[in-house]
């Protein structure tokens, strides 16, 4: 390593390996503040959401009609609800769902919608027209009121979390599928492409190591997007009680409480925590996405 | 243009069908007995069951009770709630006016405040003024609009006593007298302030970016070599340009903004479909719940078609073959 400084020094007319892309798009990122600010942020409300269990000892299941409405103190950081459980402690746990259900969604959402997206642009034609006219045909539900119904229909078949899960992937891939799709149709154009064909590669190896890696930078910024609007998508459907199961925690699901008006109004404790958790996790993710986003776009200065 | 509309309408109906498939076999496999509101619940005589099953054509194949659904559903009949003992479009058109009213209002709010910000921002980027709209942009983007809903309920219902926090009109009010209708506007202005501010961003920071654009552009040297006024350059001039693509969101609008009632109209307890949806699905209301899933696909579909039929009208470069 010193050697290499050393001759850099003596010799500075020695061509400099000039870095990879995903290294000036992590320069990029580092610089800009509020992306940074924001992506720790992120982190420590993941890390602590899913520390749970280790960090505080509350019950959340039990309710101790001793302690129902408390106001915050000292042994209850956020008080208790309604039905006498810490809030703080629920807090946390309300956490792991919501992000575990914007994770899950994210990942199940971008495997659907690349695979659909990729398959579509790169051979083109019969299968193409067919993929898009379905995905036209998903993206054409009302997102709500679909989801609204499948969960219904899935609650208590499948446990807990992932019904939500495969309800809003199942619903929302569609977008993605399509950017995935003319992304791929442009970039299949170039010719490495056609080397690659032209040396007898596998179309299932063309897409995924010289395709996928140059539209990576797209999907990436669509997944950060598309965390917060499931995240988004699933404190709605709690609120309204008809999305993770009332037994499990979720920041949508605290929110629910808001709905009686006596807690609404006088109660601020139960419902200030989730809601301002969920705002500025979703206001985080966002300022995540428009970073990358940044940080990708090779035109971009800065 | 009139025949691309047309061939455009006709396109809806193998979608709308294939729509009213999914409708119903997701009915079917809604737990519970779509046609239990039917029967006589207090008779549990399992002859007499089977029986009205049989007369209600329960037992009959699945594409035969598919079939006479969309038959009788094209017809206008929508089935029997079995929550009312009404017709299900007798209710549904009950509530109707009532979330139009609020889509509207909201509309209106979403365009005022969006033309408002998005032109100030336009004119004068990167000042306090452009970076504190985008600022406000970011946090409506961030906040669900149930969050800010129960936030608002809290501020404006709760602690200033402004205005009605559930119903749709004050109680006791006769129908069609003044104070009715300054009832059910004061009733209306809350959600529909919330749905409609919350709605402006993506408008703004489009108008704003699309008259910094056009502000560069020659025909606007041109006016000011003219001479002419800086506020009729910005105000007429680039805004004619930057209206059109803003237009042709009023499309995709009118989807969400119905869409986007089921949550507004839970909160506010208004009585709408949103509401109304949500009560049929909480109660296994299948005839009003199909109904009104059908007639909200409808309505997204019939939005797409607007917003691809607007972008012919506004920009005549599109063509339309």
């Amino acid at each position: 390593m010193t050697l290499v400084t050393d001759q850099e020094v003596l010799s500075p007319k020695t061509p400099k390996k000039s870095p990879s892309p995903w290294v000036i798009a992590r320069r990029k990122f580092v610089k800009n503040k509020l992306a940074m600010i924001s992506l720790i942020f992120l982190l420590i409300v993941i890390v602590v959401s899913f520390l749970a269990p280790y960090i505080t000892t509350k019950d959340i299941v039990r309710v101790d009609f001793m302690k129902i409405s408390l106001p915050p103190s000292s042994e209850h950081w956020l008080g208790t609800d309604t039905n006498g459980r810490d809030v703080f402690t629920r807090m946390l746990y309300a956490g792991r769902s919501s992000l575990t259900v914007g994770l899950g969604c994210m990942i199940f959402i971008v495997l659907i919608g690349t695979a659909v997206g990729a398959i579509s642009g790169y051979f083109g034609g019969k299968i193409d027209q067919m993929l898009m006219r379905f995905t036209d045909f998903v993206l054409m539900f009302p997102f709500l009121v679909f989801c609204i119904v499948l969960n219904t229909i899935l609650s208590g078949k499948i446990s807990g979390l992932w019904t939500l899960i495969i309800v809003i992937s199942l619903l929302m891939w569609g977008s993605v599928a399509r950017i995935v799709r003319s992304r791929v149709l442009t970039e299949k154009e170039n010719e490495y492409i056609l080397a690659a064909q032209s040396i007898g590669c596998k179309p299932s190896k063309i897409i995924i190591k010289h395709l996928l890696p140059n539209v990576a930078s797209t999907i990436i910024v669509q997944a950060t997007l598309l965390m917060a609007v499931t995240i988004v998508a699933e404190s709605s459907l709690s609120f309204l009680g008809l999305g993770v199961p009332a037994d499990t925690p979720s920041w949508g699901n605290m929110l629910f409480e808001a709905r009686n008006s006596d807690v609404l109004k006088d109660k601020l404790w139960m419902w200030v925590p989730p809601a301002t958790a969920i705002t500025l996790v979703i206001l985080s993710i966002n300022f995540i996405g428009e970073g990358l986003k940044d940080a990708l776009n090779p035109k971009s200065r800065r | 243009m009139l025949q691309y509309t047309l061939r455009r309408f006709l396109s809806m109906i193998p979608l709308l069908l294939l729509i009213s498939v999914v409708v119903f076999f997701l009915a079917k496999m809604m737990p519970g007995d779509p046609f239990a509101g039917e029967i006589n619940p207090s008779n549990t005589n399992p002859q007499y069951i089977e029986e009205m099953r049989e007369k209600l054509g329960y037992n009959d194949p699945i594409i035969v009770q598919y079939g006479r659904w969309v038959g009788k559903f094209i017809q206008g009949d929508f089935g029997k709630s079995t929550v009312y003992k009404k017709p299900a479009a007798e209710i549904i058109a009950q509530r109707i006016p009532n979330t139009i009213f609020l889509a509207l209002t909201s509309l209106v709010f979403t365009y005022f405040f969006a033309f408002l910000m998005g032109m100030y921002a336009g004119r004068k980027p990167y000042t306090l003024g452009d970076n504190l709209i985008a600022t406000y942009n970011y946090l409506a983007l961030a906040i669900p609009s149930f969050v800010a809903g129960i936030v608002a309920i809290y501020f404006f219902s709760f602690k200033l006593g402004w205005f009605p926090f559930n119903g749709s009109v004050g109680v006791g009010i006769g129908e069609g007298t003044w104070a009715y209708y300054m009832s059910r506007m004061h009733h209306v202005l809350l959600p529909a302030l919330i749905l409609g501010l919350m709605g402006t961003a993506s408008y703004t920071q489009f108008l704003r970016n699309d008259i910094i654009e056009n502000s560069r552009k020659d025909f606007v040297r041109t006016a000011r070599a003219k001479g002419t006024k800086e506020s009729k350059i910005y105000n007429k001039h680039i805004l004619r340009n930057s209206i059109i693509p803003i237009i042709t969101y009023l499309g995709f609008d009118i989807a969400t903004l119905i869409s986007g009632a089921v949550i507004t109209e839970t909160i506010f307890t208004y009585p709408g479909i949103g509401a109304l949806f949500l009560e049929s699905v909480g109660r296994r209301d299948y005839a009003v719940m199909m109904s009104i899933t059908m007639l909200l696909s409808f309505l997204t579909l019939f939005g797409n078609l607007v917003a691809d039929i607007l972008y012919g009208v506004v920009d005549p470069r599109i063509r339309l073959d």
